[in-house]
C-alpha cells in the first residue's frame, strides 16, 4: 500500500526543489524583505502621538476597513499594532498568490507538459508526485514563516513582542498552506494548469470580496469567510492562536480530499468529463482575431463580470464611507449640512481614486495574459500552422495586441461602472455624478495603455524576458496601495505609469498628460511589432 | 526543364554561435515529389522553417514560386500547405474547428473533399484537441493540408505518429497530388515511403546537403554486393581497385563493387568461368547508412 502510493516521494521532492529553488528564493526575498523592511520603517512613520492618532482614524474609516480589514485593537496603541493592521490582509494576499503559483506549477503544470507521464512510468507511487508537491509547499511556507518572524524580531519595531512575531510569521505560513491546499484540490478538478489557476484565483477573489463586505457590515460574520481568519489573530494585542488551528484543520481536510481525488483520477484528466466539441467551426471563427477571442472567451467573461462586481462591492460601501462626517454631529454643526455633504463627496471621490488605481492594475492582467500568448502559444507550437498559412505577422500581432488592450480597457470601464452603480444606490442624491467617476477612467486608462505597451514591447523585443512586464503593474499596485501609508518618496511612486496620473477623479483629467501617455503606449506597441516581425519565431 | 517551384542556394542559418545550416542547395520542380532525408538534428526542420519564413536566413538565397521566402511569406503561403512533424493544437478547440480555421486562413472552405478526407483518415472531428493522440493531431493537420488547394505541399515527417494503415492513406493522397502535377517536399525517416513516392532525394548531414539526385543516380554512386562462384581461383579479383570487403571461401567469394565499375569487374571475372553469380543493388538503408556515417 505504502509503496504503491508513496514510493520515491523523497526523490521527487528533491528534484522539484532543485528545479524551483531560484523561484522560491525570489518569492522568499520578496516576502521577507517586504515585511522586515516595512517593520523597520514604521517607527519613523508613526513614532509621534499625532501621526498615530491620524493613522488610527484613517484605519477606522470604512474605506480602509474594506481594503485592510477592521481595526479592532484597543488602546494603548503601539506602532506594532498599526503595522499588523496595515500588513496582515495584504501579506495574506501575497502569500496566497505564492502558494497558488507553486501548487499549480508542481502538479498540473507537470501534467500538462507530459513530465508526470514520464515520472509515473518509473517505479514511483501513484500519489508520490502529489505528496511531493504538498511537502514542497509545507517546506516553502515554513521557511517563509520562520524568516518573516525572525525578520520582525530583527526590525526592533516599538511594541512588538516575540509571541506576536512568531504568530505573524507562522500564521501567514499556515494561511498560505491553506490556500496551497485549495489550489492542489483545484488542480485535481480542473483539466489544465490554466483552469486550475483560474479556479484558484476566482476562489481567492470571492473570499476576499466577501470578507470585505462582512468587515464593513459586521466583523463577526468575517469568521465565516475563511479569508478573514487571518484578521482574527489580534497580533501584538492578545496574540490569538485559535485561527491558526482553524486553518490547520481546514488544510488537513482539504489536503486529505485532494489526495483521495488525486489517487482515483487518470493522469491528464480532470474530474469533469470532456464535452464533445463542434464538428465544424462556427462562421465567427475565421481569422486570428476571432481565434484569439474564441480562445480567451471564458476568461474574458470572468474578468468583465468579476471586475464589475468588485467595483460594485466597493461602491456599495460609499454610503457608509460618506456618512463619516454625519456621524459626528459636532462637525456637522460646525460646518453646516451643505458643507458636510460636500465634504462627504470629497471623501468618496478620494476613496474612488485609490479604487480606480486598483481596478486599473487588475484590468491590465487579462490584457497582458493575452499579449503573452504571442510567444506562449508560439513556444507550444500552436501558431506554427498559422504561420504556414497566409497570415502575416502584422495581422497576428495586432489581433492579439488589439484584443488584449480592448479587453483590459473594457474590464477597467466595467469596474468603474460597477463602482458608480452600487455607489449611487448606497449614497442616493449625495452621490457625485457619473462624469466625475469617468474622470478616473479617462485619467488612468492611458497608464493602463502604457503598461500594456511595455508588455507588447517586451514580447516583441525580448520574448524570453516578457514576464518582466508584470513588474510594472505589481510595483504600481504596491507603491500606490502602501506607498501613501508608508510615506514613499514621490520619485519612487513615479517609477510606474500609474504614478504619472494626477489624483483623478478628485481633480479633473489632465488631457495633456493623458494624450502623451496614450501616444507613448501605442508607440511602444508598434515598436514591439517592428521587433517581432524582424526576428525568428520561437521554436518549440 | 521548367522553372523550379522551390529554389535554395547556399542557404545558411546561425543560432548565436551555432551554425545550424551551413550550405543548403537544392531545387524542387513542378510535379515532383522531393524526398528530404538526413539524421536527427541535421537541419531538416530548420530548413523547412526557414522556407516558411518562421526563421530568418543568415545568408544565401531561398525562393518559392520565385518569391523571397522571408519578405513575400504571406503571398507564398496562399499557394502552400504544410504539415509539421509535431502538430500542436489549441486544447480547447475541437479537431473540426481547427481544420475549418486552417482552411479559412487560406481563404478556402470546408468542401466535400474535406469530408472525404475526414472519412479516409477516420478522424472523430468532434473531439477536443487535448484528447487527441499525436497521430490524431497529425491527421487534423494532414486533412487541412490535403483539403487545401495549393501548388506546393511541405510535409515534415508527417507520418511519425500514424499507424501503417493511415500511412497507406497518406501515401495514396501524396501520389494523387503528384498525379495532379503538384509539387511536394517530403522530409521523412521512413525509407520505404521515400522509395515509393519520391522522384528525387536530397540528403542533408550536419547542415549541409551532401547529395541530391534520383534514387538510381545514388545507387550508381554506391556499391553493389556481389556473390560469385567460379571454376578457377578468384583471389586475383581482390587486387582490383573497385572491389571492397573481399571475403573468400574456396572458390566462392563475396565482395562489394563500386557500382560505376561493375562492368570492368565482370570483364575480369569472365575468364575465371563463372558458375554462379548473384548481385544485389544497395538497399536504400545501405545507401543512407553509408551517407549518414560518412566523415564530413
Amino acid at each position: 500500500m505504502f509503496s504503491t502510493h508513496y514510493a520515491k516521494t523523497g526523490q521527487l521532492l528533491r528534484l522539484n526543489l532543485r528545479r524551483d529553488w531560484l523561484k522560491i528564493v525570489f518569492w522568499l526575498i520578496g516576502l521577507v524583505g517586504l515585511m522586515a523592511g516595512a517593520a523597520a520603517k514604521f517607527d519613523g512613520l508613526y513614532g509621534t502621538k499625532k501621526a498615530m492618532a491620524t493613522i488610527i482614524t484613517t484605519l477606522k474609516t470604512p474605506a480602509m476597513v474594506s481594503l485592510m480589514g477592521p481595526f479592532t485593537a484597543k488602546p494603548p496603541y503601539t506602532v506594532a499594532i498599526v503595522y499588523a493592521a496595515e500588513m496582515m490582509t495584504f501579506m495574506g494576499l501575497f502569500v496566497a498568490m505564492m502558494n497558488i503559483y507553486f501548487a499549480v506549477h508542481t502538479t498540473r503544470g507537470d501534467e500538462d507538459s507530459g513530465v508526470l507521464e514520464l515520472i509515473r512510468a518509473h517505479s514511483v507511487g501513484r500519489s508520490s508526485a502529489l505528496t511531493a508537491a504538498i511537502l514542497e509547499l509545507v517546506i516553502i511556507n515554513v521557511i517563509a514563516g520562520v524568516l518573516e518572524a525572525l525578520g520582525l524580531q530583527a526590525s526592533g519595531m516599538t511594541g512588538m513582542n516575540a509571541g506576536g512575531n512568531w504568530l505573524f510569521g507562522l500564521g501567514l505560513a499556515m494561511f498560505g498552506l491553506m490556500f496551497g491546499a485549495f489550489s492542489l484540490l483545484f488542480a485535481q478538478i480542473a483539466d489544465s494548469s490554466r483552469g486550475a489557476t483560474i479556479l484558484s484565483y476566482s476562489w481567492l477573489g470571492i473570499l476576499y470580496v466577501i470578507r470585505m463586505g462582512t468587515d464593513v457590515k459586521n466583523p463577526d460574520y468575517t469568521w465565516w469567510t475563511i479569508y478573514g481568519w487571518i484578521e482574527k489573530l489580534d497580533i501584538y494585542g492578545k496574540n490569538n492562536w485559535g485561527p491558526v488551528g482553524l486553518m490547520l484543520l481546514m488544510t488537513v481536510i482539504i489536503g486529505a480530499l485532494t489526495i483521495m481525488v488525486g489517487a482515483t483520477r487518470d493522469v491528464g484528466a480532470g474530474l469533469l468529463p470532456d464535452r464533445a466539441g463542434r464538428k465544424r467551426a462556427s462562421l465567427f471563427l475565421a481569422g486570428p482575431l476571432s481565434l484569439i477571442a474564441r480562445l480567451e472567451r471564458t476568461s474574458t467573461i470572468i474578468w468583465l463580470v468579476g471586475l464589475f462586481f468588485l467595483g460594485a462591492t466597493y461602491g456599495s460601501i460609499f454610503g457608509t464611507a460618506g456618512d463619516l462626517l454625519k456621524s459626528n454631529p459636532m462637525m456637522s454643526k460646525l460646518i453646516g449640512t451643505a458643507a458636510t455633504d460636500a465634504a462627504n463627496r470629497a471623501i468618496v471621490l478620494s476613496f474612488a481614486n485609490k479604487l480606480t488605481i486598483i481596478f486599473a492594475v487588475l484590468a491590465i492582467i487579462p490584457g497582458l495574459i493575452t499579449m503573452f500568448r504571442l510567444n506562449g502559444d508560439e513556444r507550444k507550437g500552436y501558431f506554427e500552422q498559422l504561420h504556414a498559412r497566409s497570415v502575416s505577422r502584422a495581422h497576428l500581432f495586432f489581433a492579439i495586441a488589439g484584443f488584449g488592450l480592448v479587453v483590459s480597457l473594457a474590464t477597467f470601464f466595467l469596474a468603474v461602472c460597477g463602482m458608480y452603480v452600487a455607489g449611487a444606490a448606497s449614497m442616493g442624491d449625495n452621490m457625485p455624478s457619473f462624469a466625475h467617476f469617468m474622470r478616473g477612467f479617462w485619467g488612468f486608462a492611458p497608464a493602463l495603455i502604457v503598461t500594456f505597451g511595455f508588455g507588447a514591447l517586451l514580447s516583441g523585443l525580448l520574448p524570453k524576458l516578457q514576464t518582466l512586464a508584470w513588474i510594472l503593474p505589481a510595483y504600481g499596485f504596491f507603491s500606490l496601495y502602501l506607498g501613501a501609508l508608508m510615506n514613499f518618496p514621490k520619485w519612487s511612486t513615479q517609477l510606474t505609469p500609474f504614478g504619472w496620473v494626477n489624483t483623478v477623479p478628485v481633480k479633473a483629467v489632465n488631457w495633456g498628460t493623458a494624450g502623451w501617455m496614450t501616444a507613448l503606449g501605442l508607440i511602444l506597441v508598434v515598436v514591439g511589432y517592428i521587433a517581432y516581425q524582424r526576428r525568428d519565431l520561437l521554436e518549440n | 526543364m521548367a522553372q523550379p517551384v522551390v529554389q535554395i542556394q547556399h542557404l545558411q542559418k546561425h543560432f548565436g554561435k551555432f551554425q545550424a545550416l551551413k550550405d543548403i542547395t537544392f531545387d524542387v520542380y513542378p510535379g515532383e515529389v522531393f524526398g528530404f532525408i538526413g539524421p536527427n538534428g541535421a537541419g531538416k526542420s530548420t530548413t523547412i522553417r526557414t522556407l516558411l519564413g518562421i526563421l530568418k536566413k543568415s545568408s544565401g538565397q531561398a525562393t518559392i514560386f520565385g518569391q523571397d521566402v522571408w519578405s513575400q511569406a504571406v503571398a507564398i503561403h496562399k499557394r502552400l500547405a504544410y504539415v509539421p512533424g509535431d502538430v500542436y493544437l489549441w486544447p480547447n478547440l475541437s479537431g473540426g474547428e481547427a481544420i475549418d480555421l486552417f482552411l479559412k486562413l487560406n481563404g478556402q472552405k470546408h468542401s466535400a473533399k474535406t469530408d472525404a478526407l475526414i472519412k479516409d483518415f477516420d478522424l472523430d472531428v468532434s473531439k477536443k484537441n487535448r484528447t487527441y493522440s499525436k497521430g490524431n493531431r497529425q491527421k487534423v493537420a494532414l486533412i487541412a493540408a490535403f483539403s487545401t488547394d495549393a501548388d506546393l505541399y511541405i510535409f515534415d515527417e508527417p507520418t511519425s505518429g500514424l499507424d501503417p494503415l493511415m500511412e497507406e492513406v497518406f501515401q495514396k493522397h501524396v501520389l494523387a497530388l503528384k498525379a495532379a502535377g503538384k509539387s511536394v517536399l517530403l522530409s521523412s525517416h521512413i525509407l520505404s515511403e521515400v522509395e515509393r513516392m519520391c522522384d528525387r532525394i536530397g540528403i542533408i548531414r550536419q547542415g549541409t546537403i551532401i547529395e541530391t539526385g534520383t534514387l538510381d543516380d545514388m545507387r550508381q554512386l554506391s556499391r553493389t554486393q556481389v556473390t560469385v562462384t567460379t571454376v578457377k581461383d578468384l583471389s586475383t579479383i581482390q587486387q582490383l581497385p573497385a572491389v571492397h570487403s573481399f571475403n573468400q571461401t574456396g572458390n566462392k567469394a563475396t565482395f562489394a563493387v563500386d557500382s560505376e565499375n561493375l562492368a570492368s569487374v565482370m570483364t575480369a571475372l569472365a575468364p575465371l568461368e563463372i558458375k554462379q553469380l548473384q548481385s544485389t543493388p544497395p538497399t536504400l538503408e545501405d545507401l543512407f547508412l553509408r551517407y549518414y556515417n560518412q566523415e564530413a
